[in-house]
């Protein structure tokens, strides 16, 4: 291993030039875009800045606050006030132009950065995790593959170049900051750092409440560690080598248990109670600074209710490119409360059944819940869609036989050239409908259910595949 | 692993069909192209009658009010307009004061409204930004504006909210007869407005300065209608122009007008537009009407207003009405044949059924032909055929209703008889909008018209480009599975030669992401399209030598990049799959953009997607069929080739000539087209 590695030292290096080259131009692509997005206009379009993550909201969240009103007073504003005392002074105007509009945006630029490079750390150390186990089950045959660009670097590129993200990130809306506190403790749970993982978790869910659900994958991760093969396959290739070679020296069996010290056969419980107390600590720290914030403009209740109310009775029936809008607007009012609660508990129904299946993949297991928490999202935005696409390049070698991904990729890009003209058709020159824009929103949401089903299936694949390959060559 | 599965279980139904149309694709494409083109011919045929869908309108309910006073009122309007003509040479803002004062004379609100002609300059980006900054520009010279009068009844019944307007374009330097009469019918008809009790909605006379084009002047009215100024804004502009100003209040306060002004003064959103102009008569002598109604970018006037129109006219005023035709088609011998084909089978389905009423008489058919051609023409141009273009970019339905008289109009007792029936139309007319609860919205926006009263809905012409296109998608997959099968083939193979194992799996690995590279290619290839076609637009904020320079060195760089590229067959299948795919996207967004410009571009595209191959392949194949389809690529890519760049050069006069969201799209258009001719020349 350490002989390999001083050989391809040169070409390491290289790739490290190679990544933050790019990494830095997409930065330097963003700051060029900035500087129009005067003229792209992206903050108003439906499909970047939703009701919740829209910095128009804020600024004006702000200036009610500043003017000793209630920032929740006119539904304008339904995000964190944490995030309003934040980011709220760099939305006012100045005189001098727009000075401050900059270091906002900027703001979300380097969320984005760090944001890429969390991705990169966290794939890192997943490659580390599934390296060490391949080698446990004895399959380097799969390791050659590594000689690539690694997984990390190609998941944080995936994030920084998807036009998705460049347009979320250019077009203010929040939606990098939260999926940078999303990712920080998808990385600190791997990297075990319990205290960030939970401040990550604990930061996301206020901001967005739909992160609540990585819960279960974060208590995965830190129990069983990163991704790795099923656990019965080790059991078996363990008990297999007992009893196929007893005769063979103690001294080599000893050696390779040596090799492997962390084989994640046991839950470790006391990391999960580790992380559960910060999460406390973290989530009382929260409420506490949230608490002083409103203290005078009706306290928590008055919070809770007009961010995370906002966010599950859906009030706000303005199209966007999920497909609650609509639905919301059509059914009658009697039944309202009912398919709240269906559509909401369809998010929750999926949890169960999907940590039995995956829970041996954690990591894998938090981007599911990422897209179909997008996907069912009441306010969703094309924000998610970055989050979770980028989080796809990490798993790019256990997905590599993934079926249709260029059905998909242009079913992406059609969706994504459609929605605005289709928005175009419908508000400016008024000869399509409301049923046009929800159109493109009903296909958006089939391409990702499909995306789900296949790279979960794609996955389970390799999983049958690395068995097979585990039982052949023993 | 799937497909080496697929024997074993058989697959559900809808996937057996989808690998059969796969697998069959040359067969399932040559079909659905066939059936798509003779579908395009079948439109004239399938055309249905129009019908006037929204209840309110109750076209023709009323008897026309328009009495023989108006008519002569309207008349010593008219001769006042000539012999100021005739009287003064420089008549550019005596016309417009005359116009005013009688305006007033009759009790309605005046302004004057001054515009300059904005220099029209292409911005690429105007369809995303939508930004309605506007630029003020320094420079303006107040000798070169033109005046528009602006008058407005407000009705007795009506809360303000709403406004129909009417629109005579003029030319204030030299009004000749025709224009005279399109004024003074819209006098009579304004001049009885004033007195009814029934109206409803504000009505706005608009007499449209068209010194600098009537297109102009309208759309700068409606931009400041539509985009208030807040705040000082608009003072620098009225100090610059305070000399002609001055002159004005002037002269106006020996009249003693209290109604006139320089305020912009407004009604409520507009309900319709009607553009009221009288051709000549020289062309075609007879009393018809002409219906333009093509806005920018192929947009079309809700079908209910050519209804009523079209309905008052043929069946009140018996004046004949017309769209534009193809007048070269009518002469075609090859659509006469079709036509008497279509015919025959259609006398043959019904002597089978006589409940089918299928076919049309074939002079009818290349009637409709005609018209449908230039329907489809003036649509994918994109550019407006008259000033009501100008309403429709703020969701205003408008068309221009052309009149032109029997015979030449020096008679009076002519005159006032034009004048009767041009006036009993425009009131009907008006008086069913009038009545219209809402905005409209019952009938179609997307359809194209066959004749005055005949159509076709966007559910019918959709299937003809939806067989046409058909065979995109199917080839670009049944290309990506054979890439693929080629592939787990030369797999199969191989575990012969063992140590190659290692790097053949390592290649297998990533087959399912192979198509990354050849999407990276046409990514390349179409950010350059994209670049050239905003060329024009660059090169006029850049200094000239840079630009000389960035031109060569973007001219230049594909090629270069291509010649590189150029690699085995089966990357070659990838490739193509790809860019058949990212036609099919684009042409699919062009068809709900603009029907008629995806139409076109299909016809040209599709062909040029399926033929496409390698030339270099074929040359080294050597073999008659490929010699044969080498030279068909060559010549489609020549055919292909200049209608593209011609397509290159209208986008650019157009993006030029108006500012709107169309041209941007007809670029978009152009560079789809343009660019696989590229692809045809690179390869």
């Amino acid at each position: 291993m350490e002989e390999e590695k001083e050989t391809t030292t040169t070409t390491t290096t290289k790739k490290k030039q190679c990544f933050w080259t790019w990494a830095l131009a997409s930065v330097i692509f963003r700051l060029v875009l900035i500087h129009f997005s005067r003229n792209l206009n992206l903050a108003s379009r439906p499909e970047v800045s939703t009701p919740l993550t829209s910095l128009r909201r804020l600024a004006e969240g702000y200036w009610l606050k500043q003017s000793s009103i209630s920032p929740y007073a006119g539904s304008m504003y339904h995000g964190s006030p944490l995030l309003l005392s934040i980011l709220g002074p760099l939305t006012v105007q100045r005189g001098e132009g727009q000075y401050n509009h900059l270091i906002c945006s900027l703001l979300f630029v380097i969320a984005d950065f760090m944001t890429a490079v969390l991705i990169r750390a966290t794939g890192q150390s997943l490659q580390m995790a599934y390296n060490q186990s391949l080698k446990s089950l004895g399959i380097v045959r799969l390791l050659e593959r590594s000689e690539m660009l690694s997984s990390g670097d190609i998941a944080a590129l995936v994030y920084l170049w998807n036009p998705l993200t460049i347009v979320t990130c250019v077009g203010s809306s929040t939606s990098p900051i939260e999926n940078l506190f999303v990712v920080l403790s998808l990385y600190g749970a791997c990297r075990r750092l319990v205290p960030l993982a939970a401040f990550g978790w604990v930061i996301a869910t206020h901001l967005s409440l739909y992160p609540a659900i990585l819960i279960v994958p974060l208590i995965l991760i830190l129990g069983y560690g990163p991704d790795s093969p099923r656990r019965k396959l080790f059991q078996q290739r363990a008990s297999s080598k007992v009893g196929e070679n007893p005769s063979t020296d103690i001294r080599y069996q000893q050696k390779e248990l040596a090799s492997q010290p962390m084989l994640p056969f046991r839950f470790s419980w006391r990391l999960v109670v580790h992380f559960i107390l910060w999460a406390s600590l973290w989530s009382c720290y929260v409420l506490l600074l949230c608490g002083i914030s409103v203290r005078r403009y009706g306290g928590l209740g008055e919070m809770f209710k007009s961010t995370y109310g906002f966010i599950l009775t859906v009030p706000d029936l303005s199209p966007n490119i999920g497909v609650l809008w609509y639905f919301f607007a059509e059914v009658f009012d009697y039944f309202r409360n009912f398919f709240l609660i269906v559509f909401h508990v369809n998010i929750l129904f999926m949890i169960l059944p999907l940590a039995i299946r995956l829970n041996h993949r954690p990591c894998f297991l938090a981007f599911v819940y990422i897209a179909i928490s997008s996907l069912l999202k009441s306010y969703p935005s094309v924000g998610d869609s970055a989050l979770y696409l980028g989080l796809l390049g990490l798993f790019v070698k256990e997905l590599a036989d993934m079926q249709f991904s260029f059905f998909l990729f242009c079913g992406y890009v059609g969706i994504s050239f459609l929605s605005p003209v289709m928005h175009n058709l419908w508000i400016w020159r008024g000869t399509g409908n409301a049923n046009f824009y929800f159109a493109t929103a009903m296909a958006y949401a089939c391409f990702q259910i499909i995306l789900v089903v296949e790279s979960v299936s794609a996955m389970l694949n390799h999983d049958r595949m690395l068995r097979k390959l585990s039982i052949m060559k023993p | 692993m799937a497909e080496s599965e697929t024997p074993k279980t058989r697959p559900r139904p809808l996937v057996r069909l989808g690998i059969f149309l796969i697998s069959h694709s040359l067969l399932v494409s040559v079909v659905c192209c066939t059936a798509g083109v003779l579908a395009l011919l079948l439109l004239p045929v399938l055309a249905k009658n129009t019908y006037i869908s929204e209840n309110a309108l109750m076209p023709g309910s009323a008897n026309a009010m328009l009495s023989s006073e108006d008519i002569s009122e309207a008349h010593r309007f008219m001769n006042d307009l000539t012999g100021l003509n005739l009287k003064t040479g420089e008549t550019g803002i005596e016309s417009s004061r005359l116009i005013a004062r009688y305006m007033s004379d009759l009790g309605a609100d005046v302004n004057y409204h001054k515009f300059h002609p904005q220099p029209n300059q292409f911005r690429p980006l105007h369809f995303f930004s939508n930004s309605d900054s506007r630029i003020i520009q320094e420079n303006i010279c107040c000798s070169s504006h033109g005046v528009n009068t602006v008058g407005i009844i407000r009705a007795p019944r009506g809360d303000g909210k709403e406004a129909i307007v009417l629109v005579t374009p003029y030319n204030s330097h030299k009004i000749d007869l025709a224009e005279a009469l399109s004024l003074a019918i819209a006098y009579s008809v304004f001049s009885l407005l004033t007195r009814v009790t029934w109206l409803a909605k504000d009505i706005i006379w608009l007499a449209a300065d068209s010194k600098y084009g009537e297109y102009a002047s309208v759309s700068a009215w409606l931009r400041d209608y539509q985009t208030p100024v807040f705040g000082d804004f608009e003072k620098p502009y009225s100090e610059i122009c305070c000399e002609s100003n001055a002159r004005h209040g002037l002269k106006e306060s020996e009249i003693t007008e209290r109604k006139i002004s320089d305020v912009f003064r407004r009604a409520g959103t507009m309900a319709a537009a009607l553009v009221i102009k009288v051709s000549d008569g020289n062309k075609q002598a007879d009393g018809t009407l002409s219906i333009y109604a093509e806005a920018s970018n192929g947009q079309m006037p809700n079908l209910d207003l050519i209804n009523i129109v079209n309905n008052l006219a043929v069946h009140r005023q018996g004046l004949q009405v017309k769209v534009e035709k193809l007048l070269s088609l009518l002469d075609s011998k090859w659509l006469r044949i079709l036509g008497e084909v279509f015919e025959s089978v259609g006398n043959i389905a019904r002597s089978l059924n006589p409940q089918w009423k299928f076919g049309i008489p074939a002079a009818d058919y290349m009637e409709g032909a005609a018209t449908l051609a230039s329907s489809l023409y003036y649509q994918a141009l994109g550019v407006p055929t008259g000033s009501h273009g100008a309403f429709r970019d703020y969701q205003v339905d408008a068309i221009t209703l052309e009149i032109s008289p029997k015979v030449a109009l020096n008679n009076k007792i002519r005159q006032t008889e034009f004048l009767q029936r041009g006036g009993r139309l425009i009131e009907g007319v008006i008086r069913s909008v009038n009545n219209l609860l809402e905005k409209f919205h019952q009938s179609f926006f997307l359809y194209l018209l066959t004749s005055p009263s005949k159509f076709v809905s966007v559910g019918v012409y959709m299937i003809a480009f939806a067989l046409l296109v058909a065979p995109l998608p199917i080839v670009a997959a049944s290309l990506y599975s054979d890439a693929n099968k080629w592939d787990s083939s030369l797999k199969k193979h191989d575990p012969t030669s063992s140590p190659k194992s290692a790097d053949d799996e390592h290649r297998n690995i990533l087959r399912s992401w192979k198509w990354l590279y050849a999407a990276k290619q046409v990514f390349i290839i179409h950010s350059w399209g994209v670049l050239v076609s905003l060329l024009p637009y660059l090169i006029c904020q850049m200094p000239n030598w840079m630009s000389k320079v960035l031109t060569w060195l973007i001219l230049g760089s594909p090629i270069i990049d291509a010649d590189a590229s150029q690699s085995q067959k089966r990357e070659w299948a990838i490739l193509k799959s790809v860019t058949i795919s990212a036609a099919f996207i684009g042409l699919c967004l062009m068809s709900v953009i603009n029907f008629a410009t995806a139409e076109i571009g299909a016809l040209l595209l599709v062909p040029m997607c399926l033929l496409a191959h390698p030339l270099r392949l074929d040359v080294r194949a050597h073999s008659l069929k490929a010699f044969t389809r080498a030279g068909c690529n060559l010549v489609l890519g020549f055919i292909g080739f200049p209608p593209a760049a011609f397509f290159v050069l209208k986008g650019s006069f157009e993006g030029f000539e108006s500012v709107n969201i169309s041209d941007f799209w007809n670029w978009i258009e152009s560079l789809w087209a343009w660019n696989s001719a590229t692809y045809l020349y690179i390869e």
